[in-house]
């Protein structure tokens, strides 16, 4: 059984429940108290992460602390279709490059997220204007990809795990005090992934109108 | 070519940004707008917040006819702004005041415009094959741009304060019309047309998104002076919204486009307004009909969502009518004028069920069709019986199959037949069940009494007369006191209680003045009343807080009403 030590308004949690949810993967949630409990930083969890942070995923001998590597882990081992992860070496590679996008965004974008969730002393503008200048890119992306008639950040006929590492942190940016007013691209792109058979969503994250 | 005079309308958005099923989110001179395409192609600009608890729009849900609101599913249609539904009162039609704020709207050369003045003329834009190029966002304001603009330019000729049409030094011999869209003080949108659609579309749209990109670039590398706070502008609300409701006369005019037998002695006419666009309605409404010689006459709107261009009506040609169907069924053509009224909602359907019977006896069918396409449209649980004399006899029988397993159709049967399927198909009632029923008087009696034998709840039937067949017994003298008014009014024989409370000055709207409507239903505080109407149901008689006025009367010497 996959075990999936989770804390709900975590960003990066949210990237492995979503794909655990499209998969149709049977899994335990074991919810850790962040805030205000600090469960984190409890000698129980620190042997499991000894960087104190979730998501943590336990699946069998593997045990994992780094998202990209959860979402690699779980489409290689159980997405048969291989769309997931492309095995192919360009679209391979792009995947993984857009998950280190993913983390950039978890960096400036997420971390100002939790700054202001926790009303942390945090230096909230030089995070903002990173966020601003990684969405202004992802943005005129994927507003050519459209003019192409693609979907997704690969240029391929289906999502990948690109998009679920780019998803949440996109999508909850406004707790961040992002403003996506000047992406439509990105607002676009949302609506479509939104529209993944068997999304799921997490406080913050609203479902599409269903698409025909 | 022509200037354009003001810059009143201003480019919101792209053609291409009004993606299907989507909802943009815009913004003009500090004005956030909801901007969405209905599936009939139609782009409605609205004021960004949901008249319920202020949430934007721009995050709800584009159903193709309707706007929903995320938080607690506010639904707004499409075109008129007004709102169609409230799940917390899914019993109750919401009131017609309950209408979003709406700004004009033009979709010219790729571009979506909008203004935030009302009456504000279009601009003349230059005719031509003109190409829309990638919009570009800076943080600056419009003025700031306009001057950056006029640097990067070889030549530039002014259209408006905010729009130029001019050459790039970084492309010369391409025309370029570009208009500056003030976000709000701070923050602007270039849009730009090319003169001409290229024979490479992307190469051309990535050099220009590259220029213009490079442009918002140097703008912005140039600090801005921080701007301070802004003084709200309160925008007031439209006296038409503001009036108290009060009754409301026939206010539409109509033309009868097409009339055509729906069936065996039913006639159906579509209506189309004489000017401007029709309101919105919701399942289950119907229109009062101003007929030739004064009468008023009442009609549901078979019109699902989304279907707003003209109403559907059906009419009955009834052998004993006191004239007014006879009179629509053989004395209106089509190209005549007709005054209706606005949509009066009496037969509110829920939207919360976890199923839904529709049970319609012939002509019935038509409130019950309108809610047939809301809760398909909608991928609501339902089912639609329609029971008629034969195939022949069945009112738009032609667009019934569209419903596909929803519909179940029983012809030919007789009053005992049409009774045991009633009650074979109804069943015992389960949470969150509703019946609607509309036909012949005798066809809500079996729907209704065997709903009662079923253990179906009152609340969970539901039914309307569009006439009282029963004899009015108005032999009974009382005295009525208003409550509010300070009045104490005797009620003779043979004179109405909606009679004499005008006679005494207080006014009370009516419709139809046979107790099948509920126009002119008061609420009633004191005295036990003797309910001669068909519109309140057995559990609100019983409870004797409300009086039918028209036809009601008074089973105590004495009644009190909150008027």
């Amino acid at each position: 059984m996959i075990t999936l030590y989770d804390y709900e308004l975590s960003a990066e949690c949210y990237q492995v429940r979503l794909l655990l949810a499209l998969l149709g993967l049977e899994h335990r949630l074991v919810p850790v108290d962040i805030h205000p409990g600090a469960d984190h930083r409890q000698p129980a969890f620190l042997d499991l992460n000894p960087l104190a942070e979730v998501p943590v995923l336990v699946d069998g001998a593997v045990t994992l602390t780094e998202v990209q590597a959860m979402l690699v882990w779980l489409a290689t081992t159980y997405d048969g279709s291989g769309r997931w992860l492309p095995r192919d070496p360009a679209p391979m590679a792009t995947v993984a490059q857009w998950l280190g996008v993913a983390g950039r965004l978890g960096a400036s974008t997420g971390a100002a997220r939790m700054a202001l969730a926790k009303t942390e002393e945090v230096a909230l503008e030089p995070l903002q204007a990173e966020a601003h200048r990684l969405l202004r890119v992802i943005d005129e992306h994927l507003w050519f990809a459209e003019r192409r008639g693609e979907d997704w950040l690969l240029p391929l006929a289906h999502p990948t795990i690109a998009e679920i590492a780019c998803f949440p942190h996109l999508a909850l940016s406004e707790e961040a005090g992002i403003s996506r007013l000047a992406y439509p691209a990105i607002r676009r792109w949302l609506d479509r992934v939104r529209r993944i058979a068997g999304f799921t969503v997490m406080s913050g994250v609203f479902p599409a109108s269903p698409s025909k | 070519m022509s200037m354009i005079p003001s810059p009143a309308w201003h480019p919101i958005a792209a053609s291409t940004d009004l993606v299907f099923r989507h909802v943009f989110h815009g913004k003009l001179a500090g004005q956030e707008l909801a901007v969405w395409r209905a599936d009939d192609g139609n782009v409605n600009v609205w004021e960004n917040r949901c008249l319920h608890r202020g949430v934007r729009l721009s995050i709800g849900m584009n159903d193709g006819a309707e706007l929903k609101c995320q938080y607690h599913g506010w639904r707004y249609a499409n075109r008129s702004a007004s709102c169609t539904y409230i799940p917390a009162h899914p019993a109750n039609s919401p009131a017609r005041q309950v209408t979003n704020r709406t700004f004009p709207v033009a979709e010219r050369h790729g571009l979506v415009w909008s203004a935030l003045e009302p009456d504000a003329a279009f601009p003349d834009l230059p005719e031509g094959d003109w190409f829309a190029l990638r919009a570009v966002t800076i943080d600056a304001p419009a003025q700031t741009v306009m001057g950056a603009l006029a640097e990067a330019a070889t030549s530039l000729v002014p259209l408006s304060p905010l729009a130029c049409r001019l050459a790039l030094r970084e492309a010369p011999g391409e025309t370029l019309i570009v208009f500056t869209q003030p976000l709000d003080a701070g923050t602007s949108v270039l849009r730009a047309l090319r003169d001409g659609t290229p024979a490479d579309a992307e190469p051309t749209l990535r050099r220009f998104n590259r220029i213009l990109s490079g442009l918002r670039d140097s703008i912005e590398a140039v600090p801005m002076p921080r701007i301070g706070a802004v003084e709200p502008d309160f925008a007031p609300v439209s006296a038409d919204l503001a009036a108290v409701p009060g009754p409301r006369a026939a206010g539409l005019s109509v033309v009868v486009a097409r009339k055509w037998w729906a069936a065996e002695d039913v006639v159906a006419l579509e209506l189309k307004p004489l000017s401007g666009t029709l309101p919105a309605f919701q399942p289950g409404a119907h229109i009062d009909v101003t007929l030739p010689d004064g009468t008023l006459r009442q009609y549901s709107l078979t019109n699902g969502p989304g279907e707003w261009e003209s109403w559907v009506i059906g009419v009955r040609r009834q052998r004993q009518s006191r004239g007014g169907s006879r009179m629509i069924a053989e004395q209106v053509r089509e190209g005549d004028l007709l005054a209706i009224s606005e949509p009066r909602h009496k037969f509110p359907l829920r939207r919360d069920a976890t199923r839904t019977v529709l049970i319609a006896g012939g002509i019935g069918i038509t409130p019950l069709l309108a809610m047939a396409k809301a809760l398909h449209h909608g991928g609501h649980p339902f089912e639609l019986h329609a029971f008629a004399r034969s195939a022949g006899h069945l009112p738009f029988a032609e667009g019934l199959q569209a419903f596909g397993d929803h519909l179940h159709l029983h012809l030919g049967q007789d009053p005992d037949e049409t009774e045991a399927t009633v009650r074979q198909f109804l069943g015992p009632h389960g949470f969150a069940q509703h019946v609607y029923v509309c036909g012949s008087a005798r066809m809500i009696d079996t729907v209704t009494q065997a709903a009662a034998d079923l253990g179906w709840p009152d609340e969970a039937v539901h039914y309307e007369h569009f006439s009282n067949d029963r004899a009015i017994d108005a032999s009974s003298a009382f005295t009525v006191e208003l409550a509010r008014s300070a009045l104490t009014v005797d009620v003779p024989a043979g004179v109405s209680l909606l009679a004499a409370i005008r006679d005494a000055g207080v006014t009370v709207p009516s419709s139809c003045e046979k107790g099948a409507c509920g126009t002119c239903v008061v609420p009633l505080l004191d005295g036990v009343p003797d309910h001669q109407d068909v519109y309140l149901n057995t559990t609100e008689k019983r409870a004797g807080r409300a009086i039918v006025t028209c036809v009601s009367r008074a089973q105590t010497p004495r009644l009190v009403l909150d008027l």
